[in-house]
């Protein structure tokens, strides 16, 4: 074996620097990280909303997570992580100005043209919220562009909430609305109680024509899923952004593969038409 | 397809010759008393030119080892990594029809996709793989007798003879071997050792007209369509993956020998601050191989894990490379210690005798 210390081979498996410019606690379990790309030869990180891409630290490995933010002209990206597993663990003890290994955008992209003028719903359980944030905050930069936006939003309890302050700014914004709940309230909490599905009764938007985005876990999708069916929403205007185990990101490892299909290339990103076709019920 | 003739003893003297032109000489040896293993002959001369069967382990191993370095991590702190280049120039000698077949089909998912319509996505090139492959001859040894006995080549369109993905192919025949250029390579190895290379007298053309009608008589190709609509209209009776599933051990056996079976999981090891990133081979029937962060598994049971081994093979590989990617070579077959074998499965499902073989069994209890 050779070592080679300039570029001279295209190695996809090779991580970019990345610097973390900036922490945020979201909720007891969940660490927002403002990332840009550190080596100046690599440039902007350029995606859209809905992909994701590998987030590595050496010797803890590496996990895919999709963009928590919008394309934003400063080369700066978010990844909100909640630990749960090594790597995620080993990440919530890192300190600003540290350095991690990042590399994509890889996946597709929520169907950007197809939203334009519609009305939008978004349905979000848990951590479920940081993929569509991405979509929400792009949404949110050409607001006018778009038609009613309804948020729903689940979690266990208050305190896991993410993004509090953002909520509020797009709940005051015209012609959006935001409906909240949790599972287990504390004595503070004057909202909804139970499963995503108990705000669906203030769904307002034309089923008809509305698209609906939702992110979350398996057995929420698939309840959530079944109930907006119900309240006649078109299988192919409902997206799903899907969590599969990846290695690669590329379509290489196989762990992702469902029926042909790969989420990390197909998807993760998902109509409820292409779910069915694929056997995928959450 | 330009075809010369070489003997016996110049095949030897062309081997010796090539050694010397490469890293590593890939051919089949005896190892562990009979078994024939591929592995590299340069430096101790144990290879064989011909040989009975095919070897245990498929020759995917040198393309796609168990464990390969993707790069070195300099320094895991500052997250400083060092590219890794594989340089060495690969000769494989002796492989057989069905894992050159597996060779052309490991190449096409590793190098290009040709898929259908898709949204915003690239391409993407696995380089190791391709730094491997365009410094790998291939030199085709094609059956002359029956091999494994669980293969069954001559059903997945894939022996006893190749029919591309080869850089030269030996036919052998009483005297010495047809050989069979296959790609450019190929042509620079003839035009290298021309004396070596002579015409075949009337007696060889004889034999080699015989047993080119004897192997084109052999095969005798199943319907992939069949079986691939059967199941992907879930036709395959549950009874048969519970069955399935229930024999499977999880002894790896089947995705460490297949020539096909291409995942793999990536892991670092850390010594300090310095290491690598390496990727080994992984596989479906893990029952973890689908397993999250937060311990969601979509694919948790063994007949799942079995099903999907099958359907990648037989249904999904034959839309996307019109051919399936179970090339019959038998090796899972003949590992597996629950006598799970795709062999029976595709007879029967195509047959649709399992449902009821099963019910008689049954029955007769």
């Amino acid at each position: 074996m050779i070592l080679l210390s300039s570029h001279a081979m295209n190695n996809a498996y090779l991580p970019k620097r990345a610097v973390i410019e900036k922490l945020i606690e979201e909720s007891p379990d969940t660490k927002t990280f403002v990332l840009r790309l550190k080596d100046k030869a690599d440039g902007r990180l350029k995606y859209k909303p809905g992909q994701f891409l590998m987030l590595s630290l050496a010797g803890f490995g590496e996990a895919p997570f999709t963009f928590a933010s919008s394309p934003r002209s400063d080369g700066r990206f978010e990844v909100s992580v909640r630990g749960v597993g090594s790597l995620t663990t080993a990440l919530h003890q890192l300190k600003e100005k540290n350095i991690v290994g990042v590399r994509g955008p890889y996946g597709n992209c929520f169907p950007l043209d197809k939203i334009r003028n519609k009305d939008i719903l978004f349905v979000a359980g848990g951590c479920g919220i940081a993929p569509l944030r991405s979509l929400i905050q792009y949404v949110f930069k050409k607001r006018n562009d778009y038609g009613k936006i309804e948020i729903i939003y689940g979690c266990r309890t208050p305190k896991d909430r993410f993004y509090k302050q953002e909520l509020e700014v797009w709940r005051k914004t015209p012609n959006t609305d935001v409906y909240l709940t949790v599972d287990e309230p504390d004595e503070k909490w004057g909202g909804a109680c139970g499963v995503v599905c108990v705000l669906f009764p203030k769904i307002k938007l034309n089923p008809k024509t509305a698209f609906v985005f939702l992110c979350g876990p398996g057995a929420m999708l698939k309840f959530a899923i079944r109930d907006i069916l119900k309240l006649g929403f078109k299988e192919k205007n409902i997206y799903a952004s899907l969590e599969r185990y990846m290695k690669c990101g590329i379509g290489k490892c196989g762990h992702c593969y469902v029926k042909g299909k790969y989420v990390c290339l197909d998807g993760p990103n998902f109509s409820y038409s292409q779910m069915k076709e694929l056997g995928i019920e959450s | 397809m330009e075809r010369f003739f070489i003997t016996k003893e110049n095949l030897k003297i062309l081997s010796a010759s090539l050694k010397k032109d490469c890293d590593e000489f890939i051919a089949p040896r005896y190892e562990h008393l009979d078994d024939v293993i591929f592995g590299d002959a340069r430096a101790d001369e144990r290879e064989l030119l011909d040989y009975e069967g095919n070897s245990l382990i498929s020759p995917r191993a040198f393309l796609l080892p168990q464990t390969e370095e993707l790069f070195e991590i300099k320094s895991a702190k500052n997250c400083d990594f060092v590219q890794i280049e594989d340089k060495k120039k690969r000769i494989f000698y002796g492989i057989r029809p069905c894992d050159i077949k597996a060779l052309t089909l490991m190449a096409k998912f590793f190098l290009d996709q040709p898929r259908p319509a898709r949204e915003v996505r690239g391409e993407f090139v696995d380089e190791f793989y391709q730094q491997k492959l365009e410094r790998s001859t291939f030199i085709a040894l094609a059956c002359g007798k029956r091999c494994l006995a669980k293969s069954f080549c001559h059903l997945m369109d894939a022996g006893p003879l190749a029919r591309e993905g080869f850089d030269l192919q030996l036919i052998p025949i009483t005297r010495g071997y047809l050989v069979e250029v296959g790609s450019k390579k190929g042509s620079q190895i003839i035009k290298q050792n021309k004396k070596l290379f002579v015409k075949a007298s009337a007696q060889d053309e004889k034999e080699i007209k015989a047993l080119l009608k004897n192997f084109a008589e052999r095969v005798k190709k199943i319907d992939f369509k069949k079986l691939a609509k059967i199941m992907q209209e879930d036709k395959v009776s549950q009874e048969v993956w519970e069955d399935i599933g229930q024999r499977c051990v999880v002894c790896s056996g089947c995705i460490t020998l297949c020539p096909t079976c291409s995942c793999f999981s990536i892991i670092d090891r850390l010594n300090g601050d310095k290491g690598v990133r390496l990727r080994y081979c992984d596989g479906c029937p893990y029952a973890g191989f689908t397993r999250m962060a937060a311990g969601n598994t979509p694919f948790p049971l063994h007949k799942d894990h079995i099903r999907r081994f099958f359907e990648h093979k037989l249904n999904i590989d034959l839309e996307r490379y019109g051919t399936p990617s179970c090339v019959g070579c038998g090796r899972c077959i003949q590992t597996c210690p629950g006598n799970i074998s795709i062999r029976k499965f595709i007879d029967t499902v195509i047959q649709s005798r399992y449902e009821q073989r099963i019910l008689t069994k049954k029955s007769s209890n």
